[in-house]
């Protein structure tokens, strides 16, 4: 489908149709999915490119595949449809729990995967820390061919993707993991989070923590585990309070970025808290 | 260049960049006043829209994305000059104070009492996370709205 309107935009019927476009405009085009982001540049004081391509219409990108050993969530799932399909979905509870809770409603039916992952110069994005402790993997598309990279490997080099790159798929293995996230916000709902922790959990026979990933998000300029503090649980039983007070000994893992909405220090000391919810949330789910 | 648009039940056409937000569109090109145009960052809700039945922040959509998805706005919820039951709830409640947030609060929860006819309070207020209020006066939003859902 094309747009009838102007030369900024065109809205791709298919992945093939969007990465010839891509391809076509080299470093003056994007994509263009939920808008989330790219319409509040101008806001910003950030330019907009000067080509989109529009790829949120693409039924592929639209899909969710759950599979015995993986799933696969298409780039342009809305946080909404996502919290639709993926609610009780092991080992999804944590991301599901992200994802239901960013925004507002009306921008969790806007905002998608893809974008979220993309949103380089938003600290705050929902979903990185939640995909980061799942082992998530991103799909990278463009004319050359798919690639597939760590979800760690993709948020370091988000920033300088060479042009005509599309993200077409996070892909989750599914893993006994128990996951839990939690967010503290300034307002009790509708805001961006001061910080984010993510943890999932994988427990032994014995009931003690054999493998665990904890992920903090929004402290920092981009979501990162926290590998210190993951060695500091391994092999212990996983208590939502004992994890609390192993965060606290950990902290100067964390440098908190100053914003409006809080100072970095304030970020940085609400960790143990939320490392105790997640935990907690965790053993729930 | 052209782009068609759906708008309460018309077919309609644009002018303006695709990349133009469809608040824009609504009020400048068309005239339907109703969606306000006031943070322009999606975080308010004042220009909420349905899109195909869904509450959209109309600030965050270019036109050029719409396709053909029907749009509704504010102006079409009193069909044939009669106020919608949430529209008599609300004057019914004395609930309009400056208005500037109104018409976005009235389109998210037209949509969400047809998809929860009997939500409770806190439901309600889960809802309208994303619709701010510059007067302060949620109680009243609430309570209108929950008398509603406690007729249906």
């Amino acid at each position: 489908m094309t747009s009838p309107g102007d030369e900024r935009l065109f809205m791709a019927g298919s992945v093939a149709e969007a990465l010839a476009a891509l391809a076509d405009r080299g470093c003056e085009g994007a994509p263009f999915a939920g808008g989330t982001s790219i319409m509040r540049l101008p806001i910003w004081g950030a330019p907009q490119a000067a080509f989109y391509v529009g790829v949120g219409r693409i039924p592929e990108l639209n899909a969710i595949d759950v599979g015995d050993d993986r799933i696969r969530i298409g780039a342009c799932v809305t946080h909404s449809r996502l919290v639709a399909q993926l609610a009780g979905t092991a080992p999804c509870d944590g991301l599901v729990a992200a994802a239901g809770s960013a925004a507002s409603p009306s921008i969790r039916g806007m905002a998608t995967v893809g974008g979220n992952l993309c949103a380089w110069h938003f600290s705050a994005a929902d979903l990185p820390p939640p995909l980061l402790c799942l082992d998530a993997e991103v799909e990278l598309r463009s004319t050359a061919g798919v690639e597939r990279i760590a979800v760690e490997r993709f948020l370091a080099i988000r920033q300088d993707m060479e042009p005509g790159t599309l993200v077409t798929a996070v892909i989750i293995p599914r893993r006994p993991f128990l996951t839990g996230n939690a967010r503290l916000l300034m307002r009790t709902a509708g805001d961006n989070p001061v910080a984010t922790v993510s943890l999932a959990a994988m427990l032994g026979q014995n009931g003690l923590v054999e493998d665990i990933r904890i992920a903090v998000g929004s402290v920092e300029r981009s979501a990162r585990r926290w590998p210190r503090l993951e060695q500091r649980l391994k092999g212990l039983a996983l208590e939502a309070r004992k994890a609390g007070e192993l965060a606290e000994t950990e902290l100067d893992a964390f440098t908190g970025r100053d914003g409006i909405d809080a100072p970095g220090w304030y970020r940085v000391q609400v960790l143990p808290a939320l490392v105790r919810r997640a935990a907690a949330a965790a053993l729930h789910s | 260049m052209p782009t068609p648009l759906i708008i309460n039940g018309e077919h309609r056409v644009s002018w303006r960049d695709s990349m133009t937000p469809l608040i824009d569109v609504l009020r400048d090109e068309f005239s339907l006043t109703g969606a306000k145009s006031v943070c322009r960052e999606g975080v308010c809700g004042a220009c909420t829209v349905h899109i195909d039945g869904q509450p959209t922040v109309s600030c965050l959509v270019p036109i050029g994305t719409v396709g053909d998805r029907e749009i509704r706005t504010v102006e079409s919820l009193a069909a044939g000059g009669e106020l919608s039951p949430l529209q008599q709830v609300m004057e019914e409640h004395d609930v309009v104070q400056c208005g500037m947030c109104f018409p976005g609060i009235l389109m998210v929860l037209t949509s969400f009492l047809h998809e929860r006819p009997h939500a409770d309070r806190d439901e309600i207020k889960a809802a309208l996370v994303g619709n701010i209020c510059r007067c302060t006066g949620y109680e009243r939003v609430v309570d209108a709205a929950a008398a509603l859902a406690r007729r249906s």
